[in-house]
């Protein structure tokens, strides 16, 4: 009798703890995404970028754009239903690309998603959500990479929280083809500079600006972070937003180069705060992004 | 008798929903805008990202760049801005400027 009811209900039971067992194991084999560095460092820089991931329709577009742009190369990451390449420079993973079909019919906005570093994205994200942010997409643990989340400022811009658990990227002056910077355009500059700074302790500075909107400096470890800028007025069609700028040595070369390979300008290169080239992007899909020159001497001493 | 089927049903029906969350978490499926990798979010179709006015400066400084002599909320003028100001002596800090190969 027992024999029987072993038979017949414990098969069920051994055929489910298999398929647990199995879909266990495949989540944990799901993303093994780099560590920031490797070796391990024990620096932290919260607020500072330290990582970018793109969405798009077509993966494999961008990693030609990407890298016929910049020289990146990629590493493949396939698990599930997830395709994803990690973008490297000089053997150092510095973003990724995530594809994802946009559904017949339906418009959407390629994009790039900008990471900022924390020590704790428990307590940040909770401390964003108490200041009227958004969950995007909840705490994730990456074993080699740390815990990650996603959320929407109090104005929409998204962006992505990373307590990395190899460190923070090292402050070093970003080499040609690496981010070198970010910047945040929101309705009300002043009041996302404060919804950061409550997250993340940045010390705000404000700058002299010749068209009457405020742009701000964000710093932490007395380094310049990011900016947070008034969106240009006039124009209903703007939404706030994260913009990523990756280091070049010719921003009026790479232009040229954005549009023999599909892109778009759009913004021309133009002369920024800091005397060198800054110029705006979109590539073959649609997503915005920067790039900015930074020869040696811009920056002649450390900051004090 | 009763109880050890009661048992055995209730462990193989438990494991199974386990499962089935399992495999869900792993599909992304039941979190919207999900690809089951917390990143890469499309953003909203339609809006304009460039057109910036001649004055429109984005980027840092090099080291130590004037502060505004006003910090004012110029959404709100006359306001004093929401976020806390950095002590007025100090100067805006530049990017690192270490390099990498140093």
């Amino acid at each position: 009798m027992k024999c029987t009811y072993r038979r017949r209900y414990g098969l069920p039971s051994l055929l489910a703890s298999v398929l647990f067992l199995g879909s266990a194991l495949a989540h944990a084999a799901d993303f093994q995404l780099p560590a920031l560095n490797s070796p391990a460092s024990a620096e932290r820089h919260a607020g500072k970028m330290v990582w970018a991931d793109l969405i798009t329709p077509d993966l494999a577009a961008a990693e030609k754009f990407y890298g016929g742009l910049f020289g990146w190369t990629f590493q493949s990451i396939r698990a599930g239903d997830v395709n994803y390449a990690v973008a490297m420079l000089d053997g150092r993973p510095i973003g990724g690309i995530v594809e994802k079909a946009i559904p017949a019919g339906q418009h959407q906005q390629s994009a790039w998603l900008t990471f900022l570093a924390t020590s704790n994205v428990d307590d940040t994200k909770k401390l964003a959500v108490s200041h009227g942010a958004k969950v995007l997409d909840d705490i994730k643990s990456y074993p080699m990479r740390g815990r990650q989340c996603v959320l929407s400022d109090p104005e929409g811009a998204v962006f992505a929280l990373l307590a990395s658990s190899s460190g923070d990227t090292p402050d070093y002056l970003p080499a040609a083809g690496d981010w070198i910077w970010t910047s945040l355009h929101a309705k009300d500059a002043g009041t996302e500079a404060a919804f950061y700074q409550n997250l993340l302790g940045y010390d705000v500075f404000d700058l002299p600006s010749d068209d009457g909107l405020e742009h701000l400096i964000l710093s932490t470890d007395n380094y310049a972070r990011a900016s947070a800028n008034d969106l240009e007025r006039g124009s209903a069609r703007r939404h706030s937003h994260w913009l990523n700028f990756v280091r070049v040595n010719n921003a009026a070369e790479t232009a040229a180069k954005v549009l023999a390979m599909g892109g778009r300008v759009l913004v021309e290169p133009r002369v920024d705060r800091h005397g060198g080239m800054l110029a705006v992007f979109a590539d073959p899909a649609g997503a915005p992004f920067g790039v900015m020159e930074w020869s040696e001497s811009d920056t002649k001493a450390e900051p004090q | 008798m009763k109880t050890l089927r009661s048992r055995l049903m209730a462990g193989g029906f438990a494991a199974m929903a386990a499962a089935l969350l399992c495999a869900c978490a792993v599909t992304g499926v039941g979190v919207e805008g999900s690809v089951g990798y917390a990143g890469g979010y499309y953003e909203p179709y339609g809006y304009d990202y460039g057109g910036w006015g001649a004055g429109y400066r984005v980027g840092p400084g090099r080291c130590c760049d004037h502060r505004d002599d006003h910090p004012v909320d110029r959404g709100h003028a006359g306001h004093a801005p929401a976020y806390r100001a950095a002590p007025a002596g100090r100067s805006a800090p530049s990017i690192p400027s270490r390099s990498r190969s140093h």
